[in-house]
Formats: C-alpha cells, structure tokens, sequence
C-alpha cells in the first residue's frame, strides 16, 4: 500500500502486500495464520501512522485554518446526531437502572449519584466515542479513500507534502479537542436526560438526582484520559482506513466501513485496558 | 432517493445564523421523515415476498452464511471486554458496599438486558450492516440491479429479501452468543480483580433476582435492532446515486441511521416490555 | 414490430427526447446512431420499463407498453433482451453462473442443468473455457460476449445493444458485429443496436436512424446515409470535425 511509504529513502519505506487469496481458499488454519498476518502488518503501520503523527504535530508545516475548518465540521456534523443518541440512551440506562433499584434495594437517593458516577467515569466518554467513530470515522474514511482512488494522494506527494502532514494532522489535533468537548456535551444531555426520566418514571425530585458527590479526582482522571485516548484513536484508524483504499471506486464503500469496525474496536479495547488501570489506581 | 451528509449552518454571523439553524433543523426532521417512509415502503415490500415465500434459497443460505461468519470475531472479542468492562464499572460500586454476591446480579442485569443487545447490534452495523449497503450500492452505481430487473428477475426477492432476513437473523444469534461471552469474561475479570470466584459470580446471577425475562428482553431487542439495521442498510443501499463517492455516502448514512435508529428503539421497547 | 410514437422524455429541464417517432422492421439489424448524450440509450431503455416517457406511446407486436409496471413488464423483458454498455455482469458469480442465473429462474432448471445449458451457450459465443471465471478477470470483448450470451437465455425475439463496440479494441468489436449479424441471419432475432462505431454502422446496418438535438433527422438504408445531402448527416458519418454539425 504505496499511499503509506514515507517519502525518503528505501530503508524507511513500507510495503505491504494485501493477502491476495480470499480467506475461504486457504483452508482453516491457513486462514487464521493469514488473518494474524494480516493483522500484525495492520498493527505494526498503524503504529507507524500513529507516531509519523506526533512527529508532524511538533514538526510538521502549519496551514492556516486547517485546524479550525476540521474542528467546526467535526462539531457540525456530529452535534445533533450526538444529542439524540445520548439523550435516549441517558433516558434508557436511567431507566433500567431504577428498575433493578426497585427490585432490590427501593431507594433511589443515589441514582442521580452512581449514574454521574459511572458517566464521567465511562459511559460518556465511551459511548459517546462510540458515536463519534461512526460519523466522524466514517466521514474521515469516506473523504481520505475518494482522494486515494482519484490519485489526489499521489499528486500530493508530488508536491512534497506528505499525506499525513497534510491530511491526518488537522483532523488528529481536531479530534482530540473536538472529542473532550463533545463528550462534554454528551455526557451533560445523557444526565439531563435521565435526570427526566428518574422525576418521570420514578418520583426521584430533580434536587436528589443532582448529587455530585460520588464523583471524585479518579473519575474524573479516567473519564479525561478515555477522551484523549478515543480522540486519538480516531482519526488515526480511520485515516489509515482511508489512506489503505485499494480496489478502485468501489473500495470507497469498503474503506469506510473497516474504518467503522476497526475504529469501534479500538475504542472498546482502549476501554478495557484504560478502565481496568483506573481501577487498579483508583480503586475508590 | 439520495443519502446525504447532514447540512452545515451556512453562516455564523448575526440573525442569519438563526434561521439558518432552524432550517437546518427542519430540513433535518423532513429528512428522517423521508427515510423512514421509504423503509416502512422496504419493509412491505419484503414481507410481501415472504407470505406466499418467494425468496431465493441460495442466496439466502449463502447470505446467511457469509454475515455469520464475517461477525463471530467480532462480536466475540467485543463481548467479552464489555463483559469485563461492566464488571470494572460494577466493581467500584461492589466493593463500596462488601457486595461481592451480588456481583453477578450486577453485571448480569446490565449485560443481559442492555448492553450486550446494544453494543452487538452496533457492531453488526458496522461489520454487516455497511458492509450490505456497501455491496448493494456499488451494485445500484454500476447498473447490476438494471440488469437484474431487465432479465425480468426482481431484485427484491433474490437480493433484499434474503440480506434483509440474513441480517435479523445473524444479529439474533450473535446477540445469544454475546450474552454468553459477555457473562464468561465477565466472571473471569470478577475473579482476577476482586477475588470473586466464577461460581459465586454464577450464583449471584442464577439467584432469583434475575430472570429468563431478562435474557429474553434483550432477545426481543435484538430482533427489533435486527429490522431496523436491516433496513436501514438495504434501503440505503438501493438509494444510492452518485458513482463511488456515492457509496460512500450511503455506508456513512447506513451507519449514522442504525445507530440513531437503534437507540430509539432501545428505549421504546424497554418502555414497551415494561423494562 | 416495434413503434415509438411521438415519444418526449426529459430530465429536470432539460429535455432530451423531443418527438421522436419511428418503426423498427422485425428481423432486420436496426442501428439508432447520434452523437454522445443525444438520448439514444435513454431511448433504448423505454423498451425493457428502465424508463418511461413523458409523453408517447410505445408499441411492442401489437401491444402498448408505456405504462406498464413492473410485473406487465416482466413478460416484455423476456421478449426483449438487452445488453448494458458496460456488460454488467454480476461481478459475485462466475460466467456460468451468470448465464445460468436466468435459466434457473424462468426455465426453473436445477442448478446443474442450468449450468451445463449455460456452459453450451458460452460455447456459441466462443467463451467456453472461461466459464469458472469471474468478471473481473475478463477483458472487456470477453465480458460482452458472456453478457450476449446472457441476454439470449431469455430467448428473446428483439435483443437491444447499447454501444456494444464503445470500449473494445477493433479485431473484439468486428467478432461482435459478426454475432449480431449472425444473430439475425441465422436466429431471426431482431437487433436494435445504439452506436457511433462507424465501421458497425456500414458493415452490418440493415436500417438506420439519426437521432440529432432530440429529433430524428434521418431515417433509411446504408446507401439513403451514404449518398444524402444532408450536411449534419455527412459530417457525423465521415467523421469530420468542422461543419454544420453542434453537440
């Protein structure tokens, strides 16, 4: 996948191979060993993006509002899309949540407390990423992949500029900002959200619901790394989606898609390894 | 019918912005309007060809074959760190209050009822649900559906029907096995972080307070995050105009309506099934 | 015998077909030719229900098919076969199964019968050996000749090609020329062919009409083109770059 070769000497370049036997062929285990391949060579240039990224964030050239122009329509896009999923999804585990309450323990003064709790802590961030991945990933992969197959990439690299310079910057730092704001604005219309549903479905007054005082530092620290891990992760797995299109016009569609899956993914993994550490630190 | 991105505000300068605002809105509304009449029409359509039955075995089969495939992977690695995740988030709580037995009433309900159903159905969208719509569209863009309807074959019984079908299915049966999962690495992770060994994990979810109704309740979602995203995906999918990045947009719409499309769902029918 | 009566289609404002009338003689090798986007393949699509006219009638032996839908079509398309400019195979099946896919739904053939026909009709057209083969492995005179092949397991009476020759280099376009040709010599079908190929045109053509600006502007024999005063007819069938003719 030349769109991915640095521009500098041999040594520095990669190339990969797309496995060109469809997995059926190949048998089961060969299948498997393919599919491991597959996905350490995926691994190792995802890696690599990752890093030319932060390479390009210190040292990379400026473009006057590029940033600006990705922030505004990563914000646009996904506002309304965002506030309606977060607002039924604040409204359903609010709702299921007291109605375990009943059935345990019928005493809902500290629902409004342990939903913020796990809101600031997970849900708003990881579901709200959840989200995120799909609009702004798919719209990433669906922008990068028209420009690979309609060779812009190439005359990019003519011009000596690299693709990631120009292209993955912006949307990375964009990203990241654009992450922690939304989720923001996420995680505040879920909680509003179910702090309706507990005064609508349960008889929980709006003052009760409105405790913050099971939220403390390591939430708060684990809620904040979770957005800048997410922020991260994608655009630079949506953007190597992207700039991995291969199959002419019609690898537009397919580009997009991996990068749906492999952004969810992602995000799901990083869940688990950054949940499971704040856990071990912060046990409280 | 085209997929379309959502409209920017054309300016956010003085009082244009707020009419460009609420136009935005409106425009939006007309939109969901406009898409969800054309899969209520996709719907008939398809059931229309299943009684009397009059769709394709083969590519049924093939159809069915190929989505289940293509997701166990998945849904496999994703059920079992969400079922570890819960039991992280529940484990705060658990050890505030000594409740280890309750540990697996805790993940359990959550797992079973909620989030095992949502987080697969997301991933079927994206795993199967775009990767339909991607399929189908290049199939609109390149004059293969033309084709079809012009050897006097109708599309919808030999191509929708069996995808659509193939897409409840499959989302039904991963949802069974993620539920499987998710309690499997749930009660691992309850072991290797807070000492809770498997069995009582087991007891605390066999132990009265949850039920077959649970499970069943996320069953039930699933087959109504089934048809939506299977809907979602072919009728966008048979929308779509526009040459490659076309596809693109479908696939982007595809995804964007099965998630907004499943969360709605989500709660209604929690409403409706009285949570 | 197929009529198009007055036929006026338009896209948006634009209108592309304005009164077109004429008669396609059944048996004979029939060529609509004009120049690029003129409406010679919208035109064509009327026949097989892909598009209907603004205004018009279309006959089809004896019947009017203008409003037809889907299911009144069906019987029409089997009369009337037609083979896309791009070929448009199902790139997810091999050639056999390509051609086999209508045997098995009209002729309710099991899927090895169906297979077995499909692999002697790929032998008509000299395609046998490509059989297990996907589409996108073929050049593109291989892929038309499957698609021919294709469009014939219907057993139509009329067969539409749209710019059967457009993409193919010259020794693939004169063996499909020759198809045609033998197609309806020996097989009785009638072809109505679009093109601006010009060596298809007068090596094959039985009748021709010229469409220009949505209007038909000649109707007749090779020898009516050849030798016809008419200074927009000259200049597209000599192919020359100046003179009255405007896209």
């Amino acid at each position: 996948m030349s769109n991915l070769a640095a521009p500098g000497p041999e040594s520095q370049r990669m190339s990969h191979e797309p496995i060109e036997h469809p997995y059926e062929d190949l048998g089961a285990v060969g299948a498997l060993g393919a599919a491991a391949i597959d996905l350490m060579v995926g691994g190792r240039e995802l890696y690599s993006v990752f890093v030319r990224t932060l390479y390009y964030v210190a040292r990379g050239k400026r473009e006057k509002g590029a940033l600006a122009r990705q922030m505004y329509e990563m914000g646009n896009r996904s506002v309304f899309f965002l506030s309606v999923t977060m607002g039924f999804l604040g409204m359903i585990l609010v709702y299921q949540a007291g109605l375990q309450a009943k059935r345990v323990v019928p005493d809902y003064t500290l629902l409004g407390a342990t939903y913020l709790e796990l809101l600031v802590r997970d849900f708003a961030a990881s579901l709200g990423a959840l989200m995120l991945a799909t609009r702004v990933g798919a719209g990433i992969a669906a922008e990068i992949g028209s420009m690979v197959v309609t060779e812009q990439i190439d005359a990019l690299r003519m011009c000596a500029a690299d693709p990631i310079d120009f292209l993955i910057k912006p949307r990375f730092l964009a990203s990241i900002v654009m992450t922690m704001v939304l989720v923001i604005w996420a995680g505040t219309i879920a909680f509003v959200a179910g702090a309706f549903t507990a005064y609508f479905a349960f008889d929980v007054p709006l003052q009760t619901f409105f405790n913050h005082q099971l939220v403390d530092f390591g939430d708060m620290a684990v809620g904040l790394t979770k957005c800048l891990a997410y922020g991260a992760a994608i655009p630079i797995v949506s953007g190597y989606c992207g700039l991995s299109t291969f199959g002419g016009s019609e690898g537009v569609g397919w580009a997009t898609t991996r990068a749906v899956v492999n952004t969810s993914l992602t995000i799901i993994i990083l869940n688990f390894f950054i949940s499971g550490a704040g856990f071990l630190i912060f046990p409280g | 019918m085209a997929a379309r991105t959502s409209t920017s505000a054309d300016s956010d300068k003085g009082p244009g912005a707020l009419s460009a605002f609420l136009s935005g809105v409106g425009s939006s509304f007309l939109e969901i309007a406009e898409t969800a009449g054309g899969m209520t029409i996709l719907l008939a359509r398809v059931v229309a060809r299943m009684v009397p039955p009059r769709i394709d075995s083969r590519e049924l089969l093939k159809n069915l074959y190929k989505m289940g495939v293509k997701s166990l992977p998945i849904v496999a690695v994703t059920a079992l760190f969400t079922g570890a995740i819960m039991v992280i988030q529940a484990a705060t709580i658990v050890k505030r209050y000594g409740a280890e037995g309750l540990l697996g009433w805790g993940a359990g309900f959550g797992t079973l009822r909620e989030i095992a159903p949502l987080l697969t159905a997301l991933m079927i969208s994206g795993r199967v649900g775009a990767n339909n719509t991607a399929e189908l569209g290049t199939m609109v863009v390149t004059e293969q559906l033309d084709a079809l309807r012009v050897l006097a074959i109708d599309p919808i019984s030999f191509l929708i029907a069996p995808r659509f079908i193939s897409i409840v299915s499959t989302l039904f049966m991963m949802t069974l096995f993620a539920d499987a999962l998710a309690l499997f690495g749930a009660a691992y992770t309850g072991e290797a972080l807070l000492g809770v060994s498997p069995t009582t994990f087991y007891n605390g979810l066999t132990s009265g307070l949850l039920g077959f109704g649970d499970v069943a309740t996320g069953l039930i979602k699933s087959i109504v995050f089934g048809l939506v995203i299977g809907l979602a995906s072919c009728h966008f999918g048979l929308a779509t105009t526009g040459g490659a990045p076309g596809v693109g947009r479908a696939v982007n719409s595809t995804v964007m309506a099965s998630a907004a499309g499943v969360f709605v769902l989500d709660y209604l029918t929690s409403f409706a099934l009285g949570g | 015998m197929i009529q198009f009566k007055n036929i006026i289609k338009s896209f948006g404002p634009k209108t592309v077909l304005q009164d077109v009338s004429f008669d396609v003689p059944t048996g004979s090798v029939f060529f609509i030719i004009g120049a690029s986007g003129v409406g010679k393949s919208v035109l064509i699509k009327h026949l097989v229900g892909l598009l209907y006219p603004d205004s018009g009638e279309i006959w089809l032996d004896d019947q009017e098919i203008s409003k037809f839908d889907e299911e009144q079509m069906g019987p029409i398309r089997k009369k009337c076969a037609m083979v896309f400019q791009h070929s448009t195979l199902f790139d997810s099946m091999t050639c056999a199964e390509n051609v086999a896919l209508p045997l098995r739904k009209h002729k309710k053939l099991s899927l090895k019968a169906a297979l077995a026909e499909a692999r002697q009709r790929l032998e008509i057209v000299r395609m046998e050996e490509f059989a297990d083969r996907y589409p996108p492995e073929l050049g593109d005179g291989m892929r038309k000749r499957v698609a021919i092949a294709r469009a014939l397991t219907v057993d139509p009476t009329y067969v539409l090609f749209d710019e059967p020759t457009t993409s193919l280099d010259p020794v693939s376009a004169r063996r499909v020329d020759v198809l045609i040709r033998e197609l309806s010599d020996k097989l009785g079908v009638t072809s109505i062919v679009v093109s601006h190929d010009l060596t298809s045109i007068f090596s094959i053509a039985d009748r021709i009409v010229m469409l220009y600006r949505g209007k038909v502007r000649l109707q007749g024999s090779r020898e009516d083109f050849k030798n016809t005063p008419d200074g927009v007819v000259q200049q597209f069938i000599t192919g020359r770059a100046t003179g009255p003719f405007e896209l």
